[in-house]
């Protein structure tokens, strides 16, 4: 009976190798906790409209979405200008100009969080990787040649208090985009404590009730072989 | 009232005596484990595709201009589309997960053997008819993994004998994956569906002609089997409430689990991502299809580690009962194929340099060998086991199994 | 082929009711009726239609005597800017059929704001110097959007609106 269960247990196992690979991460990136905190989350939109927006777009973000993110109707009302609640955020710069001047349309941001392996550990790791060489041009260490300028000035970051305001700065910045890639996170895992809960009550009913039904049958009256080890 | 009402209906069609042959008194083995959950599980896993999948074709978009923004826009802005889409995309996942391992359960046991032949093949279809649907639907979201695991994968039609060129084109609409491949794929994974309804219909008459099959593999006398409702119907549901919870544990916490990050990008035909593999179900028979350095080669030994399945009732000599609890090589053989299936599925989500072309060619051979070791190795089985001595209990079934089919004749 | 109930085993009556029964199938079947609800809620308008349920319309380029026509939320709107004259007659008359002093009806005297859509059949009346008349059945409005004569059985309906400043109005509820 026991090797049998064994075996049960030795197959589920290997049902899971394949799982293995996919848990792996780079490890290049940089170990960072990413806040959370809705202050934190509003200074990320403030520096992401403000700087990244100079270039990319966050084009399935529109001033609506910013009022869940805990903006009040009064700033996001001065954000937008003439532009409806309902519009994008855009950037100023058409792409054709991005493609002059980088060589290629700096990419949409809206996603970024969850199109790169690591995501917002991935995005803070870019933004703070700037450096300048021993020619004096800046390079990156993530993405070597990348075409996006040291936008936080992390080159220049040389003393620990501008280390400590870049570093913040580009947490809260990554804090955002992940935000912005899966903006009913919060939503999702509230429902799902829920619903987890729910489930484990009723299954748990479920098995007593199966164990009082069960019960009303006697074992089998057969002399069946019981199992394996007959052998 | 009620029971005025049901004499009304059962004047006119078999309500009441359907309900009670098929359900209040199906008889079912009494031993069956919780293997024999997951057939029930598929089929609730199929009525939430259809049901979650109807919601999101209500807001979704098959047209390459619009695919990606729409599938975006029902993760944002439609009330609980994110809920409707990852209930999808996990969907998928969670039915391979409880296809393979009811297949799993089938092969351990030795369900598949006469008289359940049938059972097996209505199921080898309804697997290959999901694998189509999952297939095609995938390409909907139009990420970069959509599109290009779209173009390898009709691309290997291509090593069809003359007309392979044709073939391909005709499949995508067009000379590359693209706005018609788009949308009839879109149909295709609409209708499909359908027939897997209609095969799932079959299955269950097959199984009700035949009856569960049982851990022991012997055909129970009557007095050890128990009316499926109240016994199995409380059991399926309980399985159904262990597999929600973890079900809902993806669906609300990992739901990108099953969702490569490169799907996130926009397909752009122009730029191939540097690693693409398929879906995780797909894995060991993609490993297969490496294996075989000839593209018509490996397509068709591809198709062939799935259909070969089919060849299992006739591969498999052996009249001893119950699979591989009574068969210690069946049983051997049985972790062997496993273990090797989880090697393939490892080897095909890696880039196919160095060790791992060898391990892939070693484990497709080991594959293919279960198969072809079998018919030798089951009679073998057999005799040494008859050799040894089988418990009273299963000679006298055999024997008796004999006489009546003896009398039959 | 069942059990038999002549075994000894036989399972007492499978339907007998009882209290764990009960509280389980009470707990599944709310379950499975609060499951329904985010399939039943995505049919309703999305938050990006619901981002633009207000519009708004910026009043100085609207001439007095001229009609502008705008669309909030998927529904035509007229914007009549009315003269002195239109105003002390409006002012005057309480309507046909459906009786309603115009001062109910405006939130300026100046500004008639109406949903283009004759209240009989949905049809958009066409503008005259009188008010209007609908193409589709006859029926005639007054320039408070009141109903004269025709099958229309209610005055044109007014939007909910504000003035955001004095040339500006919002159309929906704030």
């Amino acid at each position: 009976m026991s090797t049998m269960r064994l075996s049960r247990y030795s197959l589920l196992f290997m049902l899971m190798l394949p799982c293995i690979g996919v848990w792996a991460e780079p490890a290049k990136l940089a170990d960072v906790i990413i806040p959370d905190s809705p202050e934190a989350l509003k200074r990320g939109a403030q520096t992401a409209v403000g700087t990244c927006m100079g270039c990319h777009d966050l084009k399935y973000i529109t001033y609506h979405d910013l009022l869940a993110l805990g903006f009040t109707k009064k700033e996001v009302d001065e954000m937008r200008g003439e532009h409806t609640l309902g519009t994008a955020l855009m950037s100023q710069t058409p792409p054709e100009a991005g493609l002059a001047a980088y060589g290629k349309i700096p990419p949409d941001l809206s996603l970024m969080a969850k199109a790169r392996e690591g995501g917002p550990r991935y995005i803070y790791t870019l933004l703070t990787s700037f450096y300048q060489d021993a020619v004096g041009n800046t390079n990156n260490r993530l993405f070597p040649g990348v075409k996006m300028p040291d936008i936080l000035g992390a080159g220049a970051a040389n003393d620990p208090a501008a280390q400590h305001e870049l570093q913040t700065k580009a947490a809260e910045v990554a804090a955002f985009l992940n935000w912005a890639a899966d903006p009913h996170a919060n939503e999702r895992h509230h429902i799902g404590y829920y619903a987890v809960g729910y489930l484990i009550v009723l299954t748990g009913l479920l098995y007593l009730l199966k164990r009082r039904i069960w019960r009303r049958i006697a074992p089998p009256s057969t002399s069946l072989p019981s199992s394996k080890s007959d052998f | 009232m009620s029971n005025r009402v049901i004499a009304w209906i059962d004047q006119r069609f078999p309500l009441s005596s359907f309900i009670k042959h098929e359900l209040t008194e199906y008889p079912t083995p009494r031993n069956l484990s919780y293997w024999w959950n997951f057939g029930f599980l598929a089929g609730f896993v199929l009525v939430l595709q259809v049901v979650s999948g109807l919601f999101l074709a209500m807001h979704y978009k098959p047209d390459t201009a619009l695919a990606f923004d729409s599938v975006q826009h029902i993760m944002r802005n439609v009330n609980y589309g994110w809920l409707l889409r990852y209930m999808h995309s996990t969907g998928a996942s969670a039915f391979f997960v409880v296809i393979y391992l009811h297949m799993a359960r089938t092969l351990y046991y030795g369900s598949y053997r006469a008289p359940r032949e049938l059972m097996w093949w209505s199921g080898q279809i309804i697997l290959l008819t999901i694998m189509a649907t999952a297939f095609m639907g995938y390409l909907l979201p139009w990420g970069q993994m959509s599109y290009w695991g779209a173009q390898v994968i009709t691309a290997l039609f291509g090593a069809t004998p003359f007309v392979g060129d044709q073939i391909v084109i005709w499949l995508r609409g067009g000379f590359a994956v693209g706005d018609p491949t788009l949308t009839r794929f879109f149909a295709l994974h609409y209708l499909l569906p359908f027939v897997i309804f209609a095969m799932v219909f079959i299955h269950l008459i097959a199984l009700h002609s035949v009856k569960s099959s049982n851990p022991s593999g012997i055909n129970l006398r009557a007095k050890d089997n128990i009316p499926f409702h109240p016994y199995f119907t409380i059991k399926d549901f309980f399985g159904l409430g262990i597999f929600l919870i973890v079900f809902c544990a993806f669906l609300f916490f990992k739901p990108d689990f099953f969702i490569g990050t490169e799907n996130n990008i926009p397909a752009n035909p122009l730029h191939t991502p540097t690693h693409i593999e398929p879906e995780w179900y797909f894995l060991p028979f993609y490993a297969i299809l490496r294996a075989v350095p000839d593209a018509l080669g490996g397509a068709v030994a591809m198709a062939l580690s799935i259909l070969i399945y089919g060849a299992l009732p006739y591969l498999d000599r052996s009249k001893i009962p119950g699979g591989a609890r009574y068969r210690p090589i069946y049983r051997l053989l049985f972790y062997i194929f496993v273990l090797d299936i989880m090697v393939l599925a490892y080897v095909g989500g890696q880039p196919p340099v160095g060790p791992v072309v060898s391990i892939n060619r070693i484990a497709t051979f080991i594959y293919f060998g279960v198969f072809l070791v079998l018919p030798f190795a089951s009679i073998w089985e057999e005799r040494w086991l008859r050799a040894r001595g089988l418990p009273p209990a299963v000679q006298e079934i055999l024997a008796n199994e004999a006489s009546q089919h003896g009398a039959r004749q | 082929m069942t059990a038999s109930s002549d075994d000894g085993n036989a399972p007492q009556d499978p339907a007998r009711r009882d209290f764990l029964g009960t509280v389980t199938a009470a707990v599944a079947t709310a379950g499975a009726v609060a499951a329904c609800w985010p399939f039943i809620s995505s049919m309703n308008p999305s938050t990006d239609v619901l981002a633009e349920a207000n519009t708004e319309v910026d009043l100085s380029g609207i001439a007095a005597g001229q009609m502008q026509t705008v669309a909030w939320q998927g529904k035509p709107i007229f914007i009549l800017h009315r003269t002195p004259d239109e105003i002390t007659a409006m002012a005057a008359s309480n309507g046909g059929k459906d009786p309603q002093p115009d001062g109910q009806r405006v939130k300026n005297p100046q500004w008639l704001v109406v949903i283009a859509l004759c209240t009989h059949m949905g049809c958009i009346p066409n503008k005259n110097s009188e008010g209007w008349l609908c193409p589709c059945h006859g029926s005639v409005y007054d320039n408070s959007g009141r109903i004269l004569s025709g099958p229309a059985p209610r005055n044109l309906d007014i939007p909910p609106y504000t003035f955001a400043t004095a040339d500006k109005i919002v159309i929906g509820k704030s």
